[in-house]
């Protein structure tokens, strides 16, 4: 029982350690504030647009506005946080040669790698629950009832992130400097946003009744299955202005979250693997 | 444990968690095309239901949208059945496609038929249901990003945070400068393109029609009955007014096949433009019936009662005001429009049986009737008193002059009778119409001289409702 205990408390301290390391970095709380300036500034500027009456029914055009600004700025400004946090924390240990103090205490590569992981996830979600908290109380102010649409819009956006953040963290594992993960890591948001460009391939191979045009079909394919598809994730936007009790989306969510669950433990995986190997 | 072994497990774990990971995105994939295909039949059931009447069968030959959903409705329908989910819906004096048009109406059978769209036996139908949509042949399911995916590509601004969203957001705070510089021409191509990009936008869709039904045509004038052009789309004639009024209609429409739980749209249909602008009760009556059926506030159904006594249907009326003064206790208005509507249903019971003793020749059961007649009057007249005592509603006061004039003019007493209806006229504004039309009668039967506006009225009707290119086997212009 006391090792089991051992095992959670190592990498829990590095975690909380990264998650106060990650507090200090300029460019986090630079984004961090960007972001939260934007999703006040939608509330500010949507105050000055006045509500249509219509009839009978008064149109919630500003409530609409703030939605949408709300939602984007937290997938750009979370994004950018989350790439630049996965892809920096493991080189920028390396190059400073604090990873040789720690990994010389009494801590595994696998824990050390954990409490990284486990650090950089409560980055993202404290970031998330601060961007997502100022949008919800903008929300709420104006409708003046609970948005619990925007928690599960969040919620998922969440673990969009989190298979971003994972395969980032793999590649900056293999890194000693952090400019490579991070453009990495904007490749992999890029290359999963468009892994559906790969079952159009497939959809259109074939027509020319050539082999070469099948196999880059079948290719397309394979990699459509494998790749994670970011894609899936554009549910949180198709939520946020919808009616609650959606029974697609009741069954869609949980089977996103797993999928992002899935996809993060193969990153995990794959970034131990590349660790092990590394000669620290 | 050996290097080598911690490798070959890692790799296994790995290849474990891709093929897992696989796995669960075929099964997100399966859900997203369900689902796809379930709005597609939301979509499709509800321009079934609502507009098919009016706009007729899908003429373009390039979409497949009702031939597919006849076969959906094919095997829905006996699925549904066997399985006793939706037994009171299904009546078997109506085809497949329109019980399940109805199936899908009810909001409560989301879930059924949500089930339907996940079951094996559908899957062959939801493969040619993607399959059509990748060929561009499905009109009505533009609206998730899945099914747009698949029917063009993927969009990069789709791909990118949501983007078409905020644009669509964007674009319509610059519908809003045009609107305020009066530039409403160029409005109108810019609601299109924000709903376009946003199909779910349902605020682009009631600001756009409030646009065009009531601002564009504030400044307009009324086009006469004989300049109006018969419109075949329609089956109307159409003026200036009504050209607008037409497209405000369409642009809800359109409107509610992409978001047809939301009861604003059908709403502002029945009530701001068939209600408001077109006197057109019976639809009023049709889309605010339809509001009322999905999640809505509470003073929609206000709105669907009065248009129900508009409609001369003063039961259903009555009964709605009835349970929606048991539901909502301190609603001041609810007691008032059921006096209105018990002292309509009296008057109407009252006029029916007279009109039946008039065609009656058994002395006796003539005169029963006339007596049962009266007395309804009387309890009608009741009532009319009782609303303008103690709902102090000029409207009670109107009806009991107009009861009181009918007397008169029933006694052959025409002068009194068209001076009572002159000055129930005025009591109740609203009604002035009804009652000049009454003393034109009158005084058309009496032999009595009418006034400049009186003449003017008869030769405004003597026209008839006729318009260009009516054609002749229509009667007037409905």
């Amino acid at each position: 029982m006391k090792s089991l205990l051992d095992t959670v408390k190592g990498p829990w301290y590095i975690a909380v350690y990264t998650w106060r390391e990650g507090l200090r970095r300029k460019t986090l709380v630079g984004f961090l504030i960007l972001s939260l300036l934007v999703i006040f500034g939608a509330t500010f500027m949507t105050s000055f647009i006045n509500q249509a009456t219509v009839g009978d029914v008064t149109t919630d055009m500003d409530l609409k506005l703030i939605k949408d600004i709300c939602v984007t700025t937290i997938s750009i400004f979370g994004i950018l946080i989350t790439i630049f946090i996965s892809a920096s924390v493991v080189p920028t240990e390396i190059e400073n040669r604090v990873i040789y103090t720690v990994l010389s205490k009494p801590v595994r590569r696998f824990q050390y790698l954990f409490g990284k992981f486990l650090g950089i996830q409560l980055i993202i979600i404290m970031n998330l629950c601060l961007m997502g908290g100022l949008f919800f109380i903008a929300l709420y102010i104006k409708q003046q009832i609970l948005p619990t649409l925007l928690l599960w819009s969040v919620f998922l956006t969440y673990f969009e992130f989190l298979i971003v953040s994972a395969l980032t963290f793999a590649v900056a594992c293999a890194s000693s400097s952090s400019v490579l993960p991070t453009i990495a890591g904007l490749f992999i948001y890029i290359t999963g946003s468009l892994t559906e460009y790969l079952k159009d391939v497939y959809n259109r191979s074939g027509q020319t009744g050539e082999w070469l045009d099948s196999l880059i079909g079948y290719i397309a394919y394979i990699l459509w299955n494998v790749l994670p598809n970011l894609q899936r994730f554009s549910l949180k936007t198709q939520i946020i202005n919808s009616q609650p009790n959606d029974p697609p989306t009741d069954v869609l969510i949980p089977q996103l979250v797993i999928y992002g669950l899935i996809y993060a433990v193969c990153g995990y995986i794959l970034a131990y693997w590349i660790f092990r190997k590394r000669e620290v | 444990m050996s290097d080598k072994k911690i490798n070959i497990l890692l790799l296994i774990l790995f290849v474990l968690f891709a093929g897992l990971g696989t796995y669960q995105g075929r099964r997100v994939e399966f859900y997203r095309e369900c689902e796809a295909f379930y709005r597609w039949i939301l979509a499709i059931g509800t321009q079934e239901r609502l507009f098919q009447t009016s706009e007729g069968e899908q003429k373009t030959e390039k979409f497949v949208d009702l031939k597919l959903f006849d076969r959906v409705s094919e095997k829905a329908i006996p699925i549904l059945q066997s399985e006793e989910r939706v037994p009171g819906n299904i009546d078997n004096t109506l085809s497949y496609r329109e019980n399940f048009a109805n199936i899908i109406g009810d909001i409560s059978n989301d879930p059924i038929i949500w089930k339907l769209t996940l079951r094996k036996e559908m899957d062959e139908l939801r493969k040619e249901f993607l399959k059509s949509l990748r060929e561009y042949k499905i009109e009505f399911s533009r609206n998730i990003n899945y099914a747009e995916a698949q029917e063009s590509g993927v969009n990069i601004f789709n791909l990118f945070f949501g983007f078409r969203k905020i644009a669509a957001s964007l674009i319509w705070l610059e519908v809003d400068r045009y609107w305020h510089q009066g530039l409403l021409y160029r409005m109108v191509p810019l609601m299109r393109t924000c709903v376009t990009l946003d199909p779910n936008f349902v605020e682009a869709y009631l600001i756009g029609a409030w646009h065009l039904a009531y601002n564009a045509t504030a400044k307009l004038i009324d086009t006469p009955q004989h300049l109006k052009k018969w419109n075949p789309k329609y089956k109307a004639c159409v003026g200036e007014k009504e050209t607008f009024y037409y497209l405000a209609i369409d642009f809800l429409k359109k409107g509610i096949r992409h978001n047809p739980r939301d009861y604003k749209l059908y709403f502002d249909l029945g009530f701001a433009i068939y209600k408001n602008k077109m006197n057109d009760y019976p639809n009023a009556v049709r889309y605010l019936t339809e509001a009322v059926r999905v999640p809505h506030e509470r003073w929609v159904r206000r709105q669907l009662y009065i248009c129900q006594e508009l409609n001369d249907q003063y039961e259903e009326a009555l009964q709605g005001w009835e349970d929606y003064k048991k539901r909502f206790p301190d609603n001041p208005v609810a007691p008032r429009f059921i006096l209105r509507n018990q002292g309509k249903i009296y008057e109407k019971k009252a006029q029916e049986l007279i009109k039946e003793a008039e065609e009656i020749n058994d002395e006796q059961l003539k005169t029963e009737k006339i007596t049962e007649a009266n007395n309804l009057k009387k309890q009608a007249k009741e009532i009319w008193k009782k609303l303008s005592s103690e709902e102090s509603d000029p409207y009670g006061d109107y009806r009991l002059l107009l009861m009181d004039a009918m007397d008169l003019y029933n006694e052959g007493r025409y002068l009194e009778s068209i001076a009572v209806l002159d000055k129930a006229r005025w009591e109740s504004p609203s009604n002035f119409d009804e009652a000049s039309d009454l003393i034109i009668k009158i005084k058309q039967e009496a032999n009595l001289p009418l006034t400049i506006s009186e003449k003017k009225s008869v030769l405004r009707k003597s026209e008839g409702d006729r318009c260009q290119g009516m054609p002749e086997d229509i009667p007037n212009s409905g």
